[in-house]
Parts: structure tokens; sequence; C-alpha cells
């Protein structure tokens, strides 16, 4: 390794910023459309962990992936407002999964409200648009619904369940490519 | 949601019948009429199996994309 080299180096990890303990950075450094590198590679590599994990554990692989998304969205949501109305909860919720998730509450139109009960179950239909998992998944050719929605899945039953107290279960009605119907069965 | 289908360009092959989850299209006449367009949900599936690209949305809300490769974009911007 040359000497210019390492000069090189140390020159470009070297600054006259002054840096305090309390100095909070309120931007992400670099701006975000130098980041566009580093999401491909976040996405190219989750998508590698995925498809190894399915490969390695098969079926298993969702299991594992929707444990891990319930744990973490009850870790989150520990700290939001408990509500016990789902209406409030599912407004909780989204603020959570903002910058990285986006969805409504729907409804067919043959349906009165929101709040919809069928055969013994109450559930509610949310259409996720805005989907950091989908575009993963699509980068990477990977199918949708796989252990990667799961991750999801736990996330927003964990959050679900920690913010309203009730047990809950998510359910893929459908994927496409640009937004996914998923039923919030309350249970 | 205001969908309309190009009937000259449909080959009514029935796809986007069976695809569509919230069942908004029927095949009238060999040509694809969506009949129930409130229900639709902008999942956007239709568009991706219609071979015929005969689909047209409006209202419809884009999801983000950050798919796109970069790299395969900038060499298609100097192509086009
Ligand atoms: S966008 Fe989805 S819900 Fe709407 S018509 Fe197409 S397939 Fe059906
Ligand atoms: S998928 Fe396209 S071509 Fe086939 S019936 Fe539907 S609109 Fe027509």
């Amino acid at each position: 390794m040359s000497a210019g080299y390492i000069d090189e180096l140390h020159d470009a990890f070297h600054s006259d910023l002054v840096y305090r303990s309390e100095d909070i950075p309120l931007d992400c450094t670099p701006k975000p459309k130098e980041m566009e590198q580093t999401l491909h590679g976040v996405m190219k590599l989750n998508g590698l962990v995925i498809r190894s994990l399915e490969e390695i554990a098969g079926r298993g692989a969702n299991a594992v992936t929707y444990r891990a998304g319930k744990k973490f969205g009850h870790e989150v949501a520990k700290y939001f407002q408990k509500r016990e109305d789902v209406e409030g909860a599912l407004h909780e919720l989204s603020d959570l999964l903002r910058g990285q998730y986006s969805f409504e509450v729907w409804k067919p139109e043959d349906k009165e409200t929101f709040i919809i009960e069928e055969n013994g179950e109450t559930f509610i239909y949310l259409v996720f648009h805005d989907c950091i998992v989908r575009q993963t998944l699509r980068r990477n050719g990977l199918d949708q619904g796989g252990p990667l929605c799961q991750t999801l899945f736990g996330y927003v039953v964990g959050a679900i369940e920690e913010i309203t107290g009730r047990k809950a279960k998510l359910e893929i009605v459908h994927t496409g490519p640009n937004a996914c119907l998923k039923k919030l069965v309350l249970k | 949601m205001d969908i309309r289908v190009d009937k000259d360009a449909c080959v009514g092959c029935g796809l986007c019948v069976k695809d569509c989850p919230m069942h908004v299209y029927e095949l009238q006449n060999k040509v694809s009429v969506p009949v129930r367009p409130n229900n639709c949900m902008g999942c956007l599936s239709c568009h991706e199996i219609c071979p015929a690209q005969a689909l047209e949305h409006r209202g419809v809300y884009p999801a983000r994309r950050h798919y796109i490769d970069i790299k395969v974009c900038e060499m298609l911007r100097k192509v086009i």
C-alpha cells in the first residue's frame, strides 16, 4: 500500500469539525439523493438474506420473520398512547409506520361501514400503498407475500395488539405492484 | 376510480377479469368492461397482466418506487 494512498485515506476521513456530545444531528447525511446507492444496497442485502432464509428454513422462514416483526411491533408501540378504539389505534399505527409504509382503511362498495362483521369475524380492510417491503422484493425479483411480507404483518399485528390490548391477525387478500389489500382481523 | 379500456387495443383475453381481486371487470362481447370501478383499490395488477396495455386508471395513488435500477435507467436515458 503506497504512502500516497494512505495519506489520501487520512484526508478523506479528517475534518476540522468540532463535535460536542450535545450536538444532535437534525438531518440525515448525506442528502437523500446521495443515499440512493445505499438504499439499493440495503434492499439487495435484505433480498439476499430473505432468499437464503427461505432456502434453508423453507416454510419455517415465514414463522421466523413473522415472530421477529411481531416482537418489533410490540417493542416500538410500547411507547405509544394506549387506545381502545380501533380507529385511534390505526391512526397511531400510521404515525408509527410513516416514511416506510402508508395505508388507508378501505371497504368494498357494498359494505356500509369500514368495520365489517362477516361469518362471526370482525375485520377491517387495509390498503397498503407505499411499502418498502414491496420495493425490496420487486427490486430483487422475489415474490410478494413471502417471509419479508410476514415481517410487516407481524409488525402491524404486534403494534395493534400493544396499542389496543386486543389480539389481532393480518391476512393477505391480494398483493399488487402498486398496492396490497390486507384484512385486519380483530379478536 | 375512473377506469378506461381501449376497446381497439383489448384482445379479450380476460386476464384482467380473472386477476382483479375486486371483480371490477367483466368480458362483454369479447371486450373487458369495468363494471365495478368503485371497488378498485388501485393495486394495478391488471396493468401488469394486460398483454395489450389497454387499461387506464385515472385518480390512482402511485406508490413510491425505489426499485428502479439506477444504472439501467442511466443507460436507457443515454439511448432514448
Ligand atoms: S387496480 Fe387492482 S383492484 Fe383495480 S381494477 Fe386493477 S386489478 Fe382490480
Ligand atoms: S387483460 Fe387487457 S387485453 Fe385482456 S381482456 Fe383485459 S383489457 Fe382486454
